[in-house]
């Protein structure tokens, strides 16, 4: 180990590519890429969904060969790398999804890899356990997690998510990795859970390792520092430390147009009243009371475990409370399950779109028509396509989808048009109310902005909306009132124009600041 | 889905030892307590249950069950499943009896049970990699299979019943572990073969959690794709796999034809089922990734006490069936809720 070390010190970058171009079929995805990493750095890859981020990694990992270029590892040049070959030199992947193996422990999750790649992916070896052990000891203490037999012997499917991003950086770094790659680490993350990670990124530097992210989360990306790598359409655009641009140039940047991070808030709430919660009481949420008006765009938000969630749940009746009132437009309702919200004109758009929302492998047309099949179909229950297709077509321009193509399953989308899609979905029932789940989770840049142009023609329209999110920036930017939770209780309210971020998240924080001192 | 909620749970499993805890982490426990449960039933109804005889019966008969119930189990661990282990079974137990029979009768027993194990693996093998190459759920590769293999071998091996068979695997049928007299005179023999079952389980056992196949198994019953970016070779995996459950069936096949004396090509084929039952009875998930060869084993257990008890407490034997498909439900629901209430 440490003679390997001393042979790779001061002997230049530690992977280069050059001039890299992939084209699958007629798409030219990444048309002439060079990047040059350094160990013990961070990079921050940036780019909107569909700018090569994706493909550029997957020829890092080996999982795709380029059509054109050099790679050059450790000083050797090849034209592809093979998954096990870029293994071996080091480079690691913390995919989107994890890619844990959900039936298997901890210790497996996180050291069993090391004994594959050792095997040079033969299986006909004997599983060394206290090899493992140690590995995965040594690995979770790297990211802070607890190395105790109890926690080895976990199945991953009984962790929290949180815990699963760091079971799987763990893994990624069981190995001796010299580059691990994180793709949108911080996707499901809170804040809390967020600065765990950029711990656990510091002291990956220290070790000499380099980190290199695939983000959406500007704000994260200048807290980490590093170096900044901007894709657009399959080219570098900028590559620079992140200090020497405003966050407005990187988004111009990614998106070739010019993004502000001015309020898209424009309107102003109606005096009628749309929906009045009053002592509300459900699993994580104690007595909560509040009321959104017409054309209101009402934020609600706090950390994770502060109940705001659960409260999306039971105004939505996915979760439904146990006490308290429930009333639209002045009249008190009983709101058991998802029926009787949609009943009455309460729409909810979930936070994990693709466990919770959409049939990926259905066309954008289906999805669209999903809810309102029963209107849609005749005395035999056949459906009319035509109408469908018509309703499909004008939600889709509603919500401004950037294809034509109803057919296209929505699975070949990227995140901004699905949730665009699956926000199009809710507006097929026109609902009085709708309650928006964490709706720019995982969402370029792009999308985002056009997710929350959307958002303001629907409160213009008259409907009430409230978006239940963590990011701050997205409520401040949208929202007339900013509702901060805590333990299942509503612990400030903010005027969203007159409020910053440091006052949200320092309200978010509350009752745990107290606690401490 | 709510981090804190999830939170909440991972205090819950750490805590307290219960009962719940243990079915969770080793559903098999129900099957153990089940088992328990109707021997005690049927002893205090029967006390006739407990005579050596018996028990010894109960051993004898769950060797070939227990054989391709471990076939079963691995492919279930791997997230597949087999339905044309009867069929390999039928297929190689038939073929080789007629070989010996009729070119080679001198052969030793020993290479008989070699070549037993070596044809079920290559048919085995041909499932695994038509299940690799035409990514096509197992079950349906395997329906078709079974009816090709069976299919095979009415009509080109032979349909006829063989009664005698070569003097070699009658011998190795009765051949003693140790034999005695019971009360009523009868002569009650273990035979040998009885002792394939534990070492077919052992060796199972070792595979699964002592080498890095065993391990790769449970990462694709976990999800296939994850564990192949991680770069476990699929294809290894699953021709391995199937090559070990189509040995062993080849080896349950041959036990079969040896235990009873005699030959039918018709035997076997339709019992998948009931295998099938026995390894979900044990704790093993249809969907894969979990289980126990433990679990397996006490799988069959339950099956097979079932299927010899019931007549012994006077219960008609039609009622078996019955018996069976409550208890698999009740023990569905069972782990069900325990899963639920995590």
């Amino acid at each position: 180990m440490s003679a390997k070390e001393h042979s790779e010190q001061g002997s230049g970058p530690f992977l280069e590519l050059r001039n890299i171009h992939k084209r699958f079929g007629g798409v030219h995805a990444l048309r002439g890429i060079s990047l040059t990493l350094e160990l013990g750095e961070a990079y921050h890859l940036l780019g909107e969904n569909g700018c090569g981020k994706s493909t550029v990694i997957k020829i890092m990992s080996g999982a795709l060969e380029p059509s054109d270029g050099d790679i050059a590892l450790d000083g050797q040049t090849f034209s592809s790398l093979s998954p096990i070959q870029s293994l071996a030199a080091g480079i690691e992947t913390v995919y989107q999804d994890l890619s844990l193996l959900p039936n298997l422990t901890v210790a497996e999750n996180v050291a069993l890899n090391e004994q594959l790649v050792g095997a040079n992916g033969r299986l006909a070896r004997l599983f060394d356990r206290s090899r493992l052990r140690q590995t995965a000891e040594r690995a979770l203490a790297m990211v802070s997690l607890p190395t105790d037999r109890a926690f080895l012997g976990t199945t991953v499917s009984d962790l929290p998510l949180a815990t699963r991003q760091l079971v799987a950086i763990a893994r990624a770094i069981a190995t001796r990795a010299k580059l691990v790659i994180m793709d949108e680490p911080t996707t499901s993350l809170t804040r809390r859970e967020v600065d765990n990670l950029i711990r656990v990124v510091e002291r990956l530097r220290s070790e000499n390792v380099a980190v290199l992210f695939v983000t959406h989360k500007l704000d994260e990306c200048y807290r980490i520092g590093g170096h900044a790598i901007v894709f657009r359409d399959g080219q570098c655009v900028a590559q620079g430390l992140i200090e020497q641009y405003t966050k407005k140039e990187l988004t111009e940047l990614m998106t070739g147009r010019s993004i502000g991070s001015e309020r898209y808030r424009t309107g102003k709430p109606a005096e009628t009243e749309l929906f009045a919660a009053s002592g509300l009481v459900a699993p994580g949420v104690h007595d909560i009371s509040f009321t959104v008006r017409k054309s209101e765009i009402l934020g609600i938000t706090g950390l994770a475990d502060s109940g705001r969630n659960e409260l999306a749940m039971a105004i939505t009746g996915i979760e439904p409370a146990s006490g308290g009132t429930i009333s639209v437009d002045g009249r008190k309702v009983a709101i058991r399950r998802p029926a009787d919200a949609i009943g009455h004109g309460i729409g909810y758009v979930p936070e994990d779109r693709l466990a919770e929302g959409l049939f990926l492998d259905k066309s954008i047309f289906e999805n669209e028509i999903a809810l309102i099949l029963t209107r849609l179909s005749n005395a035999f229950g056949i459906i009319d396509k035509n109408k469908g297709r018509a309703i499909a077509a004008r939600l889709s321009e509603e919500m401004r989808l950037n294809t034509k193509n109803l057919d296209l399953p929505v699975g070949a989308l990227s995140g901004g048009n699905q949730q665009r899609v699956l926000i199009g979905r809710w507006l097929s029932i026109a609902p009085k109310l709708l309650v928006l789940h964490g709706p720019t989770v995982g969402v370029d840049v792009g999308s985002k902005d056009m997710i929350y142009r959307a958002i303001q023609s629907l409160a213009e329209a008259g409907m009430g909306l409230v978006i239940v999110s963590d990011d701050l920036p997205e409520l401040l930017q949208n929202a007339d009132r900013i509702l901060v939770m805590n333990s299942g209780r509503v612990v400030a309210e903010f005027e969203a124009e007159r409020a910053t971020e440091d006052q949200v998240y320092k309200a978010m924080l509350t009752s745990e600041l107290e606690a401490v001192q | 889905m709510s981090t804190s909620r999830i939170d909440g749970l991972s205090e819950n499993t750490s805590r307290s030892f219960s009962l719940g805890d243990l079915v969770r982490r080793r559903p098999e426990s129900i099957t153990f307590m089940l088992l328990v449960a109707i021997c005690a039933i049927v002893a205090i109804v029967n006390p006739a249950f407990l005579q050596p005889s018996t028990l010894i019966d109960i051993g004898r008969a769950s060797v070939v069950m227990g054989l391709f119930a471990l076939g079963v189990f691995i492919i279930l661990a791997a997230g597949g499943i087999d339905v044309s282990f009867t069929a390999i079974a039928a297929f190689t137990m038939y073929s080789l009896t007629v070989l010996v029979l009729n070119h080679f009768p001198g052969m030793p027993m020993a290479v008989i049970m070699l070549i037993a194990v070596a044809g079920g693996a290559l048919l085995g093998i041909i499932n695994g990699l038509l299940v690799h190459h035409l990514k096509v759920p197992s079950l349906i590769v395997t329906i078709g299979t079974q009816y090709l293999f069976r299919g095979f071998l009415l009509s080109f091996i032979g349909t006829v019943w063989i009664m005698s068979l070569p003097p070699q695997m009658g011998a190795f049928g009765r051949m003693p572990l140790f034999q005695f007299e019971s009360a009523n005179g009868a002569l009650v023999t273990l035979p040998v073969y009885f002792l394939i079952l534990p070492i077919a389980a052992l060796v199972t056992w070792w595979i699964l959690n002592r080498t890095l196949m065993g391990r790769a198994i449970f990462a694709v019953g976990g999800d296939a794709n994850i564990a192949s970016r991680l770069g476990y070779n699929l294809r290894t995996v699953h021709v391995f796999l199937f090559g070990y459950a189509g040995a062993l069936a080849g080896l349950a096949g041959i036990i079969h034809v040896c235990a009873n004396r005699q030959a039918n090509p018709f035997d076997l084929v339709g019992t998948e089922i009931n295998v099938i039952a026995a390894v979900v009875l044990g704790g093993a998930r249809i969907t894969g990734g979990t289980g126990t060869v433990l679990g397996t084993i006490l799988g069959v257990l339950l099956i097979v006490v079932i299927n010899s008890v019931l007549v012994m407490v006077g219960i008609p034997s039609t009622w078996q069936r019955l018996v069976v498909g409550s208890f698999i439900l009740l023990a569905a629901a069972f782990f069900v809720t325990r899963q639920r209430k995590k």
